[in-house]
């Protein structure tokens, strides 16, 4: 499809102006000659009929998940609720800048502090901050909270022990934080090997990563004596929440003992993800961490009935953000909770693990699971038995969005030998008993024409807007801009056959 | 539950088919001892519409934030925003998806990635343009980062007009890495460049300045990169407020290395502060040493043009820990409001939007001026901030505003605590403010 500058009509435009531009001052007596630009700089020319209909053309080229199921593993892609959105984009909340006077934004500081309450009591954590805009960025204020924490008690830790089925967020993260990390391998039933966790925390290791379920999705049952072997070296247990959607009503991370956990607001708690965010990454801390929360945090002053911005102290990481936190997605979690209720969080955790395990029942036969037990809110099954009709997992995935259906998340995690080939699928609560058939049904005929006909799926999608792509290509010719584009198109003097533009 | 469709009845059935009798038989490796023995401690369910009373009950207790215009900036600033824009955006396939890692089912994102790569490319002349990381602070820090990894250095200044929040965000991402961080200050209003010239040595890895810098001054990025390179270092310009890009010199054609802009100008509500967006935009010799992801062309298999994900080996889902960052979800759908905010403003649009700003924002510091009731402290050109002192005393000043439903300046005494700033205001302006609300503001003042 066209890019929008190649819409562009000279003289076209979209935008309206107020009436009065200030003709009366001159801009030349305002700013320096080294300041200003010499001419416009080159945008595109095109109405606003053009704009509307270029990204209504564009939207269609997607699938969203008010199309159906998008049971991406790890990612928990469940449904928006749309009041969630109405009530976040409120004109006393999108209008309201972040430097205004206390006294006038009483009611955002009142959802940060109330949401900060809620959050601690549904995950058992004492106090939470609501900076870090996604994951990632929780995980390395997490990481930093740790480090601070030690650095402050004179005892300086350089390794971070990870188990090899984490997120790849995980290691970045403490790389970032300044520490070596260290692998954990899974043991035959996919969780932490317990004698190789002990062997490996030492007092040189500021504790382990976590996330549970694990990215295989099983509970790992050895946490308490995970949480001992941690803690008995005077570690730190870290907490990814990115799983966390098994666990509401269930078992709390504060009660197992982990010290930091991050939650990941878009997935667990319905905030859309709108192509890759904004989210957001809040963390919560066990007491004795909250002196090195990032800065500020909000407080209530129960004397003046108000709510302040404060400073967290100086042994606060410091401020990990401009300004406090993605607060219209605090918002959207906010309502959430309160939409459902302490049974609809349980219902929300029952339903996705029946909902996984049904999926895992019903495709065992025909996907080997990566283990063969009972799953928490996704499933791990693998595609190796279709490897010798010469079909790839992710052939598999591609054959999936012919049935206009987005594929689970493939090849991840992957350690061997369990986890090769990997499809990893979470339904969460949102999709119903029918939905989950109908992806079965598929998922079924797919391997039965892994087996007849195996070239449908590995040149599939064939009904897509678009097919495979050729990824070598872009890195090497790394055309990142329009303008790399045109310069491409003069250099290859319009040799259509390379490329049709 | 109505965002739960399955019925306890089919729990049961699916129970069956598992082949177990009850739930508990699947949860059975979470050990009893940690099991939550009550409910939650939580409001019960509300319905939906007294879901919607108590958020506006809550939403009441901010000013009424729709009919008050803002005379303050700081790294946040209110633009219009062009309906079309906001129509567009809640689309579902855009609103709703997760990042575009099967491309066959996502060149909507894609496409729109790879178009607002190259507006802000040629807004800021650089070749390559990371799309998003989190905000103008996150973005900074990591461009930071970015610059110890090219030179292998680990020494860098900061100007002290770089945002307050922006600085602080730095030295936190740097702390663990030992970096020494040296403050660069200021004269008059603007980079001090003879003390430049002095901290600047061979070890620094880069100089990062602001501009239009907090105070709104526009820096000479041209001179100040003269410097910055003949001592081998790389040279990172911010841009808080990218509306003045509209009018003002690209820094890509002024000697910086690194550009990092707060994109939250460019189609994004206030919020509280929140959810903003980032660009990153460097050379392309520096290209394997980029954050965070980017968007490039290609073909499919049928020889049409596509967008795809690229350059990924750089990635934390890759490269685990020996990526160059652990940037994974960012803003995307805040790119895609700054795309079609581009695309709507267009080449004149946006030149004339900047223009006003720059034009409005002289006109309110010229007739304050006049009202002999505030005084210039420093003397630099500014894009669409000044600070003033005032005669009366800066509370009074912005009590009278707020009465006004004018949100007031900010105190720079908040962040700067010297001598000549006491009792001083940074006022912005932007095109929501009319000539009749400029007139009124400096009525209010002068009495």
């Amino acid at each position: 499809m066209k890019l929008i500058f190649e819409k562009t009509v000279k003289g076209r435009d979209g935008y309206s102006l107020p009436q009065d531009l200030f003709d009366d001052i001159r801009i030349e007596e305002c700013l320096p000659e080294y300041a200003i630009n010499k001419g416009k700089k080159l945008l595109s020319e095109v109405s606003e009929v053009d704009v509307v209909r270029h990204f209504t053309k564009l939207s269609k080229l997607n699938y969203g998940l008010d199309d159906g199921i998008y049971p991406l593993g790890s990612c928990t892609m469940k449904y928006n609720p749309k009041i969630n959105e109405k009530l976040a984009s409120l004109g006393n909340f999108i209008y309201a800048h972040p430097l205004a006077p206390e006294e006038t934004v009483q009611g955002c500081l009142e959802i940060i502090y109330d949401l900060n309450k809620l959050l601690c009591e549904i995950t058992g954590m004492d106090e939470y901050t609501m900076g870090p805009a996604a994951g990632a960025h929780g995980e390395l204020a997490g990481i930093l909270i740790m480090r601070k924490y030690f650095v402050d008690h004179g005892d300086i830790r350089h390794k971070m022990l990870i188990p090899d089925s984490a997120h790849g967020t995980n290691p970045a993260s403490a790389a970032m934080g300044g520490f070596q990390v260290v692998e954990v391998k899974s043991n035959e039933k996919g969780t932490v090997d317990l004698e190789e966790l002990a062997k490996l925390m030492d007092e040189d290791t500021v504790g382990l990563m976590l996330t549970n379920p694990n990215t295989v999705g099983l509970y790992d049952e050895g946490i308490e004596e995970i949480e001992k072997i941690v803690h008995g070296k005077g570690g730190l247990l870290y907490y990814d929440g990115a799983n966390l959607n098994a666990s509401l009503g269930i078992i709390r991370p504060g009660d197992a003992g982990f010290d930091v956990v991050h939650l990941n607001l878009h997935k667990t708690f319905s905030t859309p993800h709108g192509g890759g965010g904004p989210g957001a990454g809040v963390i919560g801390v066990k007491k004795d961490l909250i002196p090195y929360l990032p800065t500020p945090n909000v407080t209530f002053n129960s004397n003046q009935k108000k709510y302040y911005l404060s400073d967290t102290g100086e042994k606060s990481i410091g401020m990990v953000r401009a300004f406090w936190a993605n607060f219209s997605v605090l918002v959207k979690t906010y309502t959430w909770i309160l939409s459902m209720g302490p049974d609809g969080l349980y219902n929300t955790s029952e339903t996705s693990i029946i909902n996984a395990n049904y999926v895992l029942a019903k495709l065992k036969k025909y996907y080997k699971p990566a283990y063969d037990r009972y799953c928490g809110h996704e499933c791990t099954v693998t595609g190796r038995e279709y490897k010798k009709y010469g079909v790839k997992t992710l052939d598999i995935a591609k054959r999936i969005m012919d049935y206009g259906m987005h594929p689970p998340t493939i090849y991840f995690p992957h350690f061997e030998p369990y986890a090769e080939e990997t499809i990893m699928v979470e339904p969460p609560e949102s999709e119903s008993k029918e939905t989950l058939d109908k992806f079965i049904d598929i998922m079924i005929k797919i391997s039965d024409e892994a087996k007849t006909n195996p070239e449908l799926l590995t040149t599939a999608p064939h009904n897509t807007p678009i097919r495979r792509t050729n990824d070598a290509l872009a890195i090497k010719r790394a055309i990142l801009t329009y303008d790399d584009e045109l310069k491409l198109k003069d250099e290859l003097k319009y040799q259509e056959k390379d490329i049709d533009f | 539950m109505r965002y739960i469709p399955t019925t306890e009845k089919q729990k049961e059935k699916m129970l069956k088919d598992i082949g177990v009798s009850s739930f508990e038989d699947l949860i059975k490796s979470i050990p009893q001892s940690l099991r939550l023995k009550d409910k939650l401690n939580i409001p019960e369910a509300m319905s939906e519409s007294e879901l919607e009373d108590n958020i506006f009950h809550i939403a009441k207790k901010n000013a009424d934030f729709y009919s008050m215009k803002p005379l303050i900036g700081a790294g946040s600033y209110r633009h219009f925003i062009p309906e079309a824009e906001k129509f567009l955006l809640q689309r579902e396939e855009f609103w709703t998806c997760y990042t575009p890692y099967q491309p066959e089912l996502s060149q909507g994102t894609l496409q729109s990635i790879f178009e607002y790569q190259s507006y802000i490319s040629r807004l800021i002349k650089m070749e390559v343009v990371i799309p998003s990381i989190y905000d103008g602070a996150s973005a900074t820090a990591e461009a930071a980062l970015m610059s110890l990894r090219l030179t292998h250095k680990n020494k860098i200044i900061v100007s002290n007009l770089l945002h307050p929040h922006y600085r602080e965000t730095v030295k936190t991402y740097l702390a663990p890495h030992e970096t020494e961080i040296i403050d660069l200050p200021y004269k008059n209003g603007l980079v001090d460049m003879e003390k430049l010239k002095i901290l600047i040595e061979e070890d620094a890895a880069s100089v990062i300045i602001q501009s239009p810098n907090f105070f709104g001054g526009i820096e000479k990025i041209s001179e100040i990169s003269e410097i910055v390179h003949s001592k081998g270092a790389l040279l990172i310009n911010v841009i808080v407020e990218s509306m003045s890009l509209g009018i003002l010199k690209a820094p890509g054609e002024m000697g910086a290395d690194i550009v990092v802009g707060n994109a939250q100008s460019l189609g994004m509500d206030l919020n509280y502060g929140g959810p903003y967006n980032a660009y990153l935009g460097t050379r392309k010799q520096y290209i394997r040493q980029i954050p965070g992801r980017i968007v490039g062309e290609t073909v499919d298999v049928d020889g049409k043009r596509v967008f795809v994900m690229t350059m990924r080996a750089r990635e934390q889902d890759i490269r685990r820990e020996r990526a160059t960052s652990n940037i994974c979800t960012n803003h995307n759908l805040n790119v895609l409001a700054s795309n079609i905010f581009l695309s709507l403003m267009g080449t004149e649009g946006l030149y004339q939007i900047s223009l006003l700003n720059a034009k409005s924002a002289h006109y309110l510091e010229n007739l304050l001026l006049k009202s002999g009731k505030f005084e210039k402290v420093l003397n630099y050109p500014f894009y669409n901030e000044f600070l003033l002192k005032s005669k009366e005393d800066v509370s009074t000043v912005n009590k009278k505003l707020l009465e006004n439903n004018f949100i007031p300046p900010l105190k720079i005494c908040e962040f700067y605590q010297a001598e000549n700033l006491n009792n001083v205001l940074l006022f912005a302006v932007t095109e929501v403010l009319s000539r009749d609300n400029l007139n009124l503001v400096a009525k209010i003042l002068s009495e």
